[in-house]
């Protein structure tokens, strides 16, 4: 119970004093201190620091120093490196300072318990500074009268500490005031500079822990100055081209020291500087004339300058100061070459001169004109022509001829040397060997082989080659010892054409060319390839060639790539000179997919894709088939037809049954002798509805039998025999058909048979054959309004041929004309005409309308003269009217007799199908 | 005199006087320069004539070329030492006359007090080779001025950079002299050259 008061009033005596006020001065009186105090401390040496306890608080608030704690930064300091001394005093030991941090404090731990601080220090850790080294100094001139002297020096390691540099310097009775750098610690300038006099200068560093002094440099200012470099320099040219004078000013007094120089120039345009020897300006001077220059050329000049013996600095480099030499006759003539055009005229030239313009130091000046001379070798008569041009180029027109052509350039000051050019006619002399072409950067090397001859030099030609423009030349003239040049402001991927001329003394070689690239790519865009024609198995492919900007180099080869859609792509590769290829082995009825490559030596292109579907059938493989199938077609037909014509009555007995001819009722078998044969369509034709309305009496008057054949008269013989006494003019009651003949009309008094078959039918028409008045018989039909039925018995299968159609018209025109009789007419003449040919149908209407108005006479035949065939059908119906006269009478007025009209029964001729008579 | 006979000895000896000249043509020129900016400061004419300078050995002398070495060097000494007392209570007088206004010419007046000084060294190192005792300066230095007004303390700045620069050119030919070959400090040099 009596230690803890006891500590406790322990605890509140150690704050009382450490916070009341001191009697002695101080605001805390503390119960102990550190020694040392405050101290710096040499990086990595050992340190030792002793905590000693006032003797009042060990009285009265028992505290010892066994009771002492060091702590680092309230880090506490291991135990085993203190060190209790007495009962007052404690120490601790660090072997590196290093380990050291601030504060360093110590304190007490009270009871046992309370830690109380006594006391504590900082400790400041570094190093000693070290010896300054490579001390140099260099005096700079700032004015003419100003020099300043800056030193500079190396202050070694860091210190860690304030370290304090001094630029110290002195004569040997004579001490100057220290230069202390601001801000550095490794250079200073001194403003005061003496000269010849010897001058000790040194550095000094110095910290908490210690001092160092650099080496000591003695030096005489003045060998260490870097002068100001010359001013107000200035360039002028003298008397000759070569030599530019330089002037100039020094900004240091000879009494300070005696300058030498350096002088630098160039052309201006160039970059590399050349030097004026020393040796010529290592004495003192204000001026210096630079020779050796070009002619009529702007040159920079620069200065510089330093001590006469060399000891010291050389001063910066003036700025550049120009000067331009005078003008000096050009030094040689103008390169000179030609190009000859020979295209307008076989006997003259177009000599385009040119040549290349003097490089600045050749011409050296400005070259006002050309003087072009221009002789005539193969005329000594000719004179000499004489030109001044100021461009660099001149056309002549001459005749074919050798001429020597001499160009001299002139300026202010005289003229160059003549430049020769032979033109000779022809270039007859050997050429050059081997031209080859080499690419080197970016220039063009052309190479060749010498003739064996002596050349004087080589002209070479080279062009840009362009699809959309001419080539435009240029050239260069190499001398006759070459064998090879460089050709610049070639560009890459573009393609030129060499050409290289050897010139001789006495002629001219012929050009060598040879096309080259400087860098090859690849093509800028592939071929666009299409098919010229595609087939079952195969498909031309064309294309066009890339143009020479698209190639951007040698083509090599050109790639076809093709493929199916689903199939694999094959490559074919194809010379680059063709521009058509055939894809073979191709399937039939596939769509091909076919894209073309071009490829230089850089690389390929490819062009765009191209579709094509090769054909399902070959060449002439549809012609197989189609032609032997339209053979036999024809062949089916042929037989079929022939067929139908061997059995064509069959045939027509199951097309065409038997239809009863009205023409072949019963008053038709009064005329045994029908024609075997009816066309009843030729009649219908003939004699369309409405050709007749008054006639009623038809008379046949055969005047000339002679006429007849004796086939045709066959018929009328016939008809004699049987004793006809009529005409058959029917009189009105029905008429006959077209095969009736005139017997009909008579017949019904005479043949039994032909009575025995008229006995019981009813006459339907009357046939009129005679023509009316001599004109030709017309072969007319008139329909009988009778109502008697039809005789089976008649029916003949001929005389179906007229259809149901003619039926109907008869029908109808029986309609227009009841009650009038037919004519008749005489069948055979109309057979036969009708077997020529079938009469237009219009004349026959047109003359059957004349005749009956009777208001005109004329012939039948002269409606027919256009037309031969008309003409033909005229005459033969003329023929058959002859000795026959139609008169268009009435039947009821005047009915002919049998005597009074000739026989007009038709042959009985056995015709097939025919009406045999019974 | 054994001491100046050693090689490093003549080698320290042309250099000294080689310095020494090239010191004295620039402290002549500098001199010159300063005579312009001081007659044009202090407002005087630059073609007022002075009496010489108190304490100031003459720069021209007779039978100059009979001198010898020692002596020459002797004199020089005695005269830089007057001018460096002379032109540091010039200095004193300037900076109280014109304070900081003016600090181009007390820099050059500085500067010609530096070059004075080093001058004054040269000399002594080349008495010390030729082992010959130093004299001291208190017994050889000028009394102390009198009291002058200021025009008066003008005309005697003129007068001493004046004389000063007749002393520099005087200091360099002796010097040259000296530097000869063959010459002795002891024996007068046989050209006949007057400053």
């Amino acid at each position: 119970m009596f230690s803890r008061w006891n500590w406790v009033a322990c605890g509140f005596y150690l704050v009382l004093n450490i916070c009341s006020p001191d009697a002695s001065g101080g605001l805390v009186q503390s119960c102990g201190h550190i020694i040392p105090e405050s101290p710096v401390l040499a990086l990595g040496s050992n340190f030792t620091a002793l905590c000693i306890l006032n003797e009042t608080c060990l009285d009265f608030g028992n505290i010892y120093a066994n009771q002492i704690i060091w702590k680092i930064k309230n880090r506490v300091v291991p135990k085993e490196q203190y060190r209790e001394i007495n009962r007052t005093v404690s120490s601790v030991t660090f072997n590196d300072t290093s380990s050291l941090a601030t504060p360093l404090t110590c304190n007490i731990l009270a009871d046992g318990q309370i830690e109380q601080n006594i006391y504590g220090i900082t400790v400041t850790v570094g190093l000693a500074p070290e010896k300054p080294k490579n001390l140099s100094c260099i005096v700079h001139q700032m004015s003419r009268f100003t020099y300043v002297m800056n030193c500079t020096w190396n202050p070694g390691r860091h210190t860690f500490l304030d370290t304090e540099f001094r630029l110290k310097y002195s004569w040997p009775e004579e001490v100057f005031p220290d230069c202390i750098p601001k801000g550095v610690n490794n250079s200073c300038t001194i403003n005061d500079i003496q000269f010849f006099v010897n001058t000790e200068i040194w550095v000094e560093a110095a910290n908490a822990l210690g001092k160092a002094e650099s080496d000591r440099l003695v030096v005489d200012p003045v060998d260490i100055v870097k002068p100001l470099s010359p001013q107000n320099v200035s360039v002028s040219s003298g008397i000759l081209p070569t030599v530019l004078k330089l002037s100039w000013e020094n900004r240091i007094s000879h009494a300070v020291m005696l300058l030498k120089f350096n002088i630098r120039y160039r052309i201006i345009g160039e970059t590399s500087w050349m030097e004026v020897p020393s040796e010529d300006t290592a004495s003192p001077r204000t001026s210096f004339s630079v020779q050796g220059l070009r002619p009529y050329t702007g040159y920079a000049f620069s200065i510089r300058c330093m001590k006469e013996d060399g000891v010291g600095y050389w001063s910066d480099w003036t700025e550049e100061k120009t000067g331009i030499t005078t003008e000096d006759k050009p030094s040689k003539g103008p390169p000179i070459w030609r190009i000859i055009d020979a295209s307008h005229s076989p006997a003259s030239w177009t000599v385009h001169l040119m040549w290349k313009a003097l490089k600045p130091f050749e011409a050296n000046g400005v070259i006002l004109q050309y003087e072009v001379t221009v002789r005539d070798k193969s005329s000594l008569s000719s004179p000499l022509k004489k030109y001044n041009v100021t461009s660099t180029n001149h056309t002549l027109q001459l005749p074919k001829g050798t001429y020597e052509v001499t160009v001299v350039a002139r300026n202010s000051v005289g003229a160059s040397p003549p430049s020769v050019l032979l033109i000779p006619a022809s270039n007859s002399e050997a050429p050059v060997k081997n031209l080859r072409t080499l690419p080197k950067h970016d220039k063009l090397w052309v190479g060749w082989t010498a003739p064996n001859s002596y050349v004087l030099k080589y002209v070479i030609e080279w062009c840009l080659v362009s699809s959309s423009s001419d080539c435009i030349i240029e050239w260069q003239i190499a001398l006759g010892d070459v064998q090879g040049v460089d050709l610049k402001g070639i560009k890459p991927f573009k393609c030129y054409l060499i050409t290289v001329y050897p010139l001789y003394a006495d002629g001219q070689g012929s050009g060598q060319s040879v096309k080259a690239y400087l860098k090859q790519d690849r093509p800028s865009k592939g071929p666009t390839v299409q098919t010229k024609k595609v087939g079952k198995a195969e498909a031309v492919l064309t294309w066009n060639h890339l143009t020479v900007e698209e190639q951007n180099g040698f083509i090599r080869n050109y790639t076809i790539l093709y493929k199916t859609i689903d199939g694999n792509e094959t490559v074919v590769t194809v010379d680059p000179s063709k521009t058509e290829y055939t894809l073979s082995s191709l399937t039939s009825d596939t769509l091909y997919t076919v894209r073309m490559m071009a490829s230089t030596d850089n690389g390929s292109r490819t062009g765009p894709d191209f579709t094509f579907t090769t054909q399902k059938f070959g060449k002439g493989e549809i012609e197989a088939i189609v032609v032997p199938v339209c053979l036999a077609f024809l062949l089916i037909v042929l037989l079929g037809v022939l067929f139908c014509f061997n059995k064509r009555d069959l045939i027509k007995k199951h097309i065409w049954p038997i239809v009863p001819d009205p023409s072949k009722s019963n008053i038709a078998q009064w005329s045994p002798q029908v024609p075997a044969k009816h066309n009843f369509n030729s009649k219908d034709q003939m004699y369309p509805e409405g050709s007749f309305t008054d006639v009623s009496v038809v008379e046949i008057e055969a005047d000339d039998k002679k006429s007849f054949s004796e086939q045709d008269l066959k018929p009328f013989d016939l008809l004699k025999k049987e004793k006809s006494t009529s005409e058959g003019h029917s009189s009105g009651i029905g008429g006959s058909s077209c095969m009736s003949s005139p017997r009909q009309s008579v017949s019904d008094s005479d043949e039994g048979e032909t009575t025995q078959n008229t006995s019981s039918t009813v006459q339907y028409s009357t046939v009129v054959l005679n023509g009316y008045r001599d004109q030709t018989p017309v072969q007319v039909f008139s329909r009988s309004e009778s109502t008697q039925p039809l005789l089976d018995s008649e029916e003949r299968s001929e005389d179906h041929a007229g259809g149901a159609d003619s039926t109907a018209q008869r029908q109808q025109y029986f309609r227009q004309n009841g009650g009038q009789d037919e004519n008749n007419t005489d069948r055979p003449c109309f057979e036969r005409a009708k077997q020529i040919t079938h009469a237009n149908e219009g004349d026959f209407v047109g003359f059957v309308q004349l005749q009956v108005s009777g208001q005109s006479s004329q012939p039948l035949g002269l409606g027919m003269e256009k037309n031969t065939q008309e003409a033909a059908l005229s005459n033969v119906l003329q023929t058959c009217t002859q000795g026959q006269t139609v008169r268009p009478e009435t039947v009821e007025e005047n009915p002919l007799s049998v005597d009074d009209m000739p026989k007009s029964y038709l042959p009985q001729t056995v015709r097939q199908g025919g009406y045999m008579p019974q | 005199m054994a001491a100046a006979d050693s090689p490093s000895a003549a080698l320290r000896r042309r250099d000294l006087c080689s310095r020494g000249i090239r010191l004295a043509g620039k402290m002549r020129a500098d001199v010159v320069d300063l005579l312009d900016i001081y007659v044009e400061q202090q407002g005087l004419d630059a073609s007022a004539s002075v009496a010489a300078v108190e304490g100031v050995p003459l720069a021209a002398v007779e039978r100059w070329d009979e001198q010898t070495g020692t002596q020459r060097l002797l004199e020089n000494l005695a005269a830089y030492r007057a001018f460096r007392a002379l032109l540091a209570q010039m200095l004193e007088e300037q900076r109280e006359q014109l304070g900081e206004a003016d600090a181009g010419l007390g820099r050059a007046l500085a500067a010609v007090l530096l070059q004075v000084s080093a001058f004054t060294y040269h000399l002594e190192e080349l008495l010390r080779l030729e082992s010959r005792g130093i004299p001291g300066e208190e017994g050889d230095g000028p009394p102390p001025p009198p009291r002058l007004s200021l025009f008066e303390q003008k005309l005697r700045g003129l007068g001493v950079l004046r004389e000063l620069a007749q002393w520099a050119v005087r200091s360099a030919r002796d010097l040259r002299q000296l530097a000869k070959p063959g010459s002795a400090t002891g024996t007068a040099p046989g050209l006949a050259e007057s400053p």
